[in-house]
């Protein structure tokens, strides 16, 4: 309409520079005048340009729902205050600590299991700082490889903080400085989870660390006491402990791993992980810290009630679980609520309770896993575009990279019993399978969980070397709903440590052939 | 043994209405979800289609959870284009201010009335 008002070179290129950023006009007095005038007021239109899509969090899940949905045609733009993609994961978390989790048990073997194989090592020593180097070399390359895919599948990439200023606008702080805000018809929270701190210990990433912190030490403590024996302590005190720290796991529980490993497979790995020197206090709880002189002094005591005893470390790792992160997201301001938990309600189409925002990831309901926000991320982009997501929470495996690692998907034997379901099991040790035997490497044991009438999978359970891709195999059985049989008469290469899988699922439905 | 079911395909009818994550461990929905949508539905044309699909929850059968929680359709579940007409109903008139903002007038800008009123010329000037 105001087209005709404008000189005619004029106006075209003046009316489409309003609706582009970066302006682009040729600076004449004239059209700087126009344009001054023009973006002073409003169009008929928004006066920025609405995306299809906004996402707020650039870590697994709202990496993953950005490139898919750019792949799926949709405007998208994507918010993330840490100035890296990747979230927790990438940065600090499963990333990191698996490059370590390598490094260190390299470090371990060329120390304590070379001579054995015939081979005679010279002086070894460790470089904590160039171990670190190698990590974040890792870190960085994968993090910018993200940022590649956002250009590659025309994703903004916002950089700074995002809160709702209203149900279809986020406010946005930009790490640079200066201030934004982008609507969204849909948007997505993917803002994550963060480390649950201890009561009474003040976390410093330097003598009280989490996670975080574990990955950064600028030296190998002499003592190290884990606070949790999950996932992710066990993962960390293993670093620690092959790079020579003294470390103590106390955990609450009457096992390590956490409630969804299964107690024959925990005691297994407890058992190797003490040969290697970590030290269990289970069925214990701290009562008490005290971070106050150089160590770090700990009160314990039975769960149960019993004699006290104080531990002294040079470094506390606290690792007793993760809470979602959704502080400064001005949840107030569109009245979203979130449970008991923190978690965010959602629907099963990821809808919270205002239908065009969802929430993906750590920061809702769900084992807080990255393959997890991963699947949910595709599924939430696929009901806005096709209508129709899956995601099977039955089949989520957890992977824990120890060595050896421990890996399961589906249901234990506790989880059954309790449900009442009647099933079989049917195990095979590594100390049977040939190539364990020539890697030498032959502690744990694959254990299947079947229904007893019908035959199908309903969980595996490994622990041994490379279990955590050998869930995979697993995984893909338990979503098709395959029997033990499916898998026992499916052929598997020789040799290979698979065929332990193989004859696990063999030792279910019949007998195995090597044991 | 398992055998090749064929392509994976995308089901026909899909239940879009609001029910509780798979994962929730109360499996159940906060009333809050329903009372937004009730909010929600009282004016525009999403009126007519709660009023559709309670009319078609009675004819089918409730799922579980359907049958817990109030029936309140599914907004976000259906594409603008599938709504049908943007009109009221016969006798049936709405107020634009009951709308959404971003449905609201806009006030005219100093500016533009300026640049109305002088036929452009104030813009050159």
């Amino acid at each position: 309409m105001f087209s005709r008002l404008l000189p005619r070179t004029a106006a075209r290129g003046a009316l489409q520079a309003q609706n582009q950023t970066p302006h682009i006009i040729r600076a004449t007095p004239v059209t700087s005048c126009l344009q001054s005038r023009i973006s002073q007021r409003r169009g008929f239109a928004t006066p920025t340009e609405e995306k299809d899509l906004v996402i707020v969090g650039g870590g697994v899940a709202g990496y993953v729902a950005a490139i898919k949905a750019g792949q799926e045609g949709l405007k998208v733009a994507c918010i993330e205050k840490r100035g890296s993609l990747g979230g927790t994961c990438l940065n600090v978390g499963c990333i990191p600590s698996k490059s370590l989790l390598n490094n260190s048990h390299l470090y371990h073997q060329i120390l304590h299991d070379t001579k054995n194989r015939g081979i005679e090592v010279g002086d070894v020593k460790l470089n904590l700082e160039q171990m670190m180097k190698a990590k974040d070399t890792s870190v960085s390359g994968l993090t910018k490889g993200i940022e590649f895919l956002f250009k590659k599948n025309n994703v903004e990439y916002i950089k700074g903080t995002g809160a709702f200023a209203d149900e279809h606008t986020i406010a946005v702080n930009l790490v640079d400085g200066g201030e934004t805000s982008v609507r969204g018809k849909n948007i997505f929270i993917a803002t994550g989870s963060e480390s649950t701190p201890f009561p009474g210990l003040e976390i410093d990433e330097k003598k009280v660390i989490t996670s975080t912190g574990a990955i950064a030490l600028k030296e190998v403590p002499k003592k190290m006491v884990v606070i949790g024996g999950g996932i992710i302590g066990l993962e960390m005190g293993s670093v620690w402990s092959r790079l020579g720290s003294e470390v103590t796991v106390v955990e609450f529980l009457g096992q390590i791993g956490g409630p969804g490993m299964d107690a024959e497979i925990s005691k297994n790995i407890q058992k190797t992980l003490g040969k290697q020197g970590m030290k269990f206090m289970l069925n214990t709880k701290v009562t008490q810290g005290d971070d106050s002189g150089e160590t770090v002094k700990l009160d314990v005591e039975a769960s149960k009630g019993g004699k006290a005893q104080t531990l002294d470390a040079d470094v506390v790792l606290v690792a007793i679980g993760r809470r979602p992160y959704t502080a400064g997201l001005g949840l107030d301001n569109i009245g979203l609520e979130t449970d008991n938990r923190g978690r965010l309600v959602i629907d099963s189409e990821y809808r919270t309770k205002i239908p065009h925002i969802r929430v993906i990831g750590d920061c809702t309901f769900g084992p807080m896993l990255a393959h997890k926000a991963e699947e949910e991320a595709v599924a939430a982009v696929e009901f806005l575009t096709k209508n129709y997501g899956h995601v099977n929470y039955n089949a989520i495996p957890s992977v824990m990279y120890t060595h050896p690692e421990v890996a399961w998907v589906g249901q234990n034997e506790a989880e059954l019993k309790e449900a009442g379901v009647k099933y079989k099991v049917g195990t095979f040790p590594f100390s049977a399978n040939s190539r364990a035997k020539t890697n030498l490497d032959t502690d744990g044991m694959v254990k299947f969980v079947a229904d007893a009438e019908t035959d199908r999978i309903l969980g595996i359970h490994i622990v041994g070397p490379n279990a955590g891709e050998m869930i995979a195999e697993g995984t893909l059985a338990l979503e098709y709903g395959a029997s033990t049989e499916d898998v026992g008469r499916t052929s598997h290469a020789h040799p290979t440590l698979a065929e332990a899988f193989k004859e696990a699922a063999m030792a279910t439905y019949g007998k195995a052939i090597h044991y | 043994m398992i055998r090749f079911l064929g392509k994976r395909s995308t089901p026909k009818k899909i239940d879009h209405s609001p029910q509780a994550h798979p994962a929730s461990p109360s499996d159940e929905l906060p009333e809050s979800f329903a009372s937004y949508r009730n909010r929600a539905q009282q004016h525009g044309p999403l009126g007519g289609q709660q009023q559709q699909s309670q009319s078609s929850t009675k004819s089918a059968a409730p799922s579980s959870s359907a049958g817990a929680a109030p029936t309140y359709g599914n907004i976000g579940g259906r594409s603008a284009s599938q709504l049908g007409p943007v009109e009221p109903a016969k006798g049936q008139y709405w107020d634009r201010n009951e709308l959404p903002k971003r449905f609201h007038r806009a006030r005219w800008t100093e500016a533009e009335m300026e640049a109305l009123e002088s036929g452009g010329a104030s813009m050159s000037a």
